[in-house]
């Protein structure tokens, strides 16, 4: 009994010994030569991402607009789809921070439940068309051959449709709907994605470290999941962003058109259309002049994120 | 170089053909322009004489052929509201639209291209951080957003038509082109600058450069004729996508301005579910954007052999 040695002890001194050779960030590390730290290349971003007045101004709106979105229920003031036939086209002010529309509907609350519905639609086309963007192209990339012939004549074909008409045309298909619009934007921005990401794995792929993983007996998943898709993931990243800001403007656009949402959603294009097209009454400019800053203010803020982060990637650039 | 070009024709075949299937099963498959909808009720043997008639009755292979035989010939097929030749129907659009992207690309070549010069020979400058600025807010601007804003502010105003208007009331073109031309020009300026800015700092660090000024010749003469001829490439690439893309209809600025153009069509024919008419404009949306980029990929590698051979 007393040469067995005790579980515990052996898988602390395994653990003792794994973080002897593995030292975290905090261990003093002899190979590095003066007040030089290791950081990720996020971490790396982040430093230089902070220095960016304009980025991080872009950063604190986008974080206010998230609070603003999530916080819709309890913040707003009454219902956006309550009417009131009673109180119509009131000016500012009063019971009604930013006025009433034609119907009577408490525009503030209306521009709040547009917003979650912008972030919503944005946020979830960019995950759609990135995950379906980055794996194709990703797979054609490194896989080349038939996969790459496959998957970029496909892109062909997508990218041959003008985007905003394209969507419109499947919306159309589908039917309207919130739903439908964030399928219809996946299936119109994909493409770009995939090629931004195939573009750079091919770079990436005849590399002489990929080259030293392949030698070294690395299969093709670890290649690409652990070597090859950290140093390409960047651009992609930064793209992400911008393709938050497309995908709010091309909803609005469809809803303006009036081929998107049902009609009587609480969506700024549906309010610009409705300020501009149904009610023609002078000096009520703050029906279209809300909705439009709204939309505005949302693509600049992911505009100035993506262009700081990409300033932060390379500061050459500039 | 001629195998490439054959290449690059049979992939851009395939793309329209791909292209034009998948619309033609949008339109014609998963949608029926004849049902009824909403207060339209259409009893179904008027259904069926409207299919004959429209020839929606055949197999849809059969449909889709000969939608491609007629497009090769030049006829895109009858309306289904007011039965006009589509054919007829674009050739009325688009020489509006084409003016439209025309205007709206001299107008940002001309802003974009000197802006961009400015921007680089005066570098760092109070000349040089206006430009950066202005053009980062017009291209975080949405198109759509600066042709609300030019509508509800602008229209009405001096030589600017009145949008909405009244069918009765006409305004020559020069002055009903303008508003959605300067919306389409903003952000293509702002990039044309942006493009022109970046190639002309880089063409200004090259040894040819400092030979032109090093022998003497004036300043205004090293920007014009050495540095400029030089970096103009990237910019003149992007006008060349860019007026395939405008001629393809500029659909939010166009019904915006109500404007009769392409776009605009387009906008009212899916609110009509008039099928041949989306059919029509699309592909030829599709078609003038493949011929582009078909052209602009053998053009490099016409420019550089390593293209060609890959």
């Amino acid at each position: 009994m007393t040469t067995t040695p005790d579980p515990a002890t052996a898988a602390q001194a395994v653990f003792v010994e794994s973080a002897e050779h593995a030292g975290p960030g905090e261990a003093p590390e002899p190979q590095q030569q003066g007040k030089q730290k290791s950081h990720g290349q996020f971490a790396d971003m982040w430093r230089r991402f902070r220095r960016n007045r304009l980025a991080m101004a872009g950063l604190v709106v986008v974080v206010i607009l998230i609070v603003l979105a999530l916080l819709q229920p309890v913040i707003s003031p009454y219902d956006p789809y309550d009417q009131n036939l009673l109180n119509t086209l009131a000016s500012p002010g009063g019971d009604h921070l930013m006025g009433t529309d034609a119907l009577g509907r408490d525009l503030f609350s209306g521009l709040l439940y547009g917003l979650r519905l912008a972030l919503l639609v944005g946020l979830l086309t960019m995950l759609g068309s990135m995950t379906l963007g980055v794996t194709l192209g990703a797979l054609a990339g490194y896989r080349g051959k038939i996969a790459d012939g496959l998957v970029m004549r496909t892109t062909d074909i997508f990218l041959a449709f003008p985007f905003l008409i394209g969507a419109i045309l499947v919306v159309r298909t589908f039917g309207t709907g919130v739903f439908q619009v964030i399928i219809a934007l996946v299936i119109l921005g994909w493409p770009t994605a995939a090629r931004l990401m195939r573009g750079q794995i091919l770079a990436l792929r005849e590399s002489e470290y990929v080259e030293a993983a392949r030698s070294i007996g690395a299969s093709d998943w670890r290649i690409v999941t652990r070597h090859i898709l950290p140093n390409a993931i960047q651009p992609v990243f930064i793209y992400s962003f911008t393709s938050i800001g497309v995908a709010v403007v091309a909803m609005a656009s469809l809803a303006y058109l009036g081929v998107g949402v049902p009609p009587d959603t609480p969506e700024w294009g549906r309010m610009i259309n409705m300020g501009i097209e149904q009610v023609q009454v002078a000096g009520k400019d703050f029906l279209w002049m809300f909705p439009s800053a709204a939309i505005c203010l949302t693509t600049l803020v992911f505009a100035f994120v993506a262009d700081g982060l990409r300033d932060s990637l390379d500061p050459k650039l500039r | 170089m001629g195998k490439f070009v054959i290449r690059r024709l049979a992939q851009a075949v395939m793309v329209v053909i791909a292209a034009t299937i998948l619309l033609f099963i949008g339109l014609f498959v998963l949608g029926d322009p004849f049902a009824s909808s909403g207060d339209k009720v259409v009893p179904p043997e008027t259904q069926a004489i409207l299919r004959e008639k429209f020839g929606m009755d055949q197999s849809l292979p059969m449909q889709y052929l000969t939608y491609l035989g007629n497009l090769v010939t030049g006829d895109l097929g009858i309306d289904l509201n007011q039965r006009r030749p589509v054919a007829d129907m674009i050739g009325a659009a688009l020489p509006n639209t084409a003016r439209l992207a025309l205007i709206a690309i001299i107008i940002d070549v001309i802003i974009g291209v000197v802006a961009g010069i400015i921007a680089a020979v005066w570098r760092y400058s109070f000349w040089d951080v206006l430009v950066t600025i202005i053009t980062t807010l017009a291209i975080g601007v949405p198109t759509f957003v600066i042709g609300v804003w030019l509508r509800q502010t602008v229209s009405g105003v001096w030589i600017f038509p009145q949008v909405p208007r009244s069918f009765t009331e006409l305004a020559p073109w020069y002055t009903e082109v303008l508003l959605p031309a300067v919306t389409l020009a903003i952000v293509d300026a702002a990039f044309i600058a942006r493009l022109m800015r970046g190639s002309m700092l880089e063409v200004l660090r090259m040894d040819y450069i400092r030979t032109a000024r090093a022998k003497g010749l004036g300043e205004r003469t090293v920007i014009m004729k050495h540095a400029f001829r030089n970096s103009i490439i990237p910019v003149v690439t992007y006008v060349g996508i860019s007026i395939g893309i405008l001629l393809g209809g500029a659909i939010i600025t166009e019904t915006l301005f109500q404007y009769n153009g392409v776009g605009y069509l387009l906008y009212r024919s899916i609110l009509q579910n008039n099928n041949p008419v989306i059919m029509a404009i699309v592909t030829f949306a599709v078609l003038i954007y493949v011929l582009l980029s078909m052209i602009v990929d053998i053009l490099y590698a016409y420019l550089d052999p390593r293209i060609r051979l890959s």
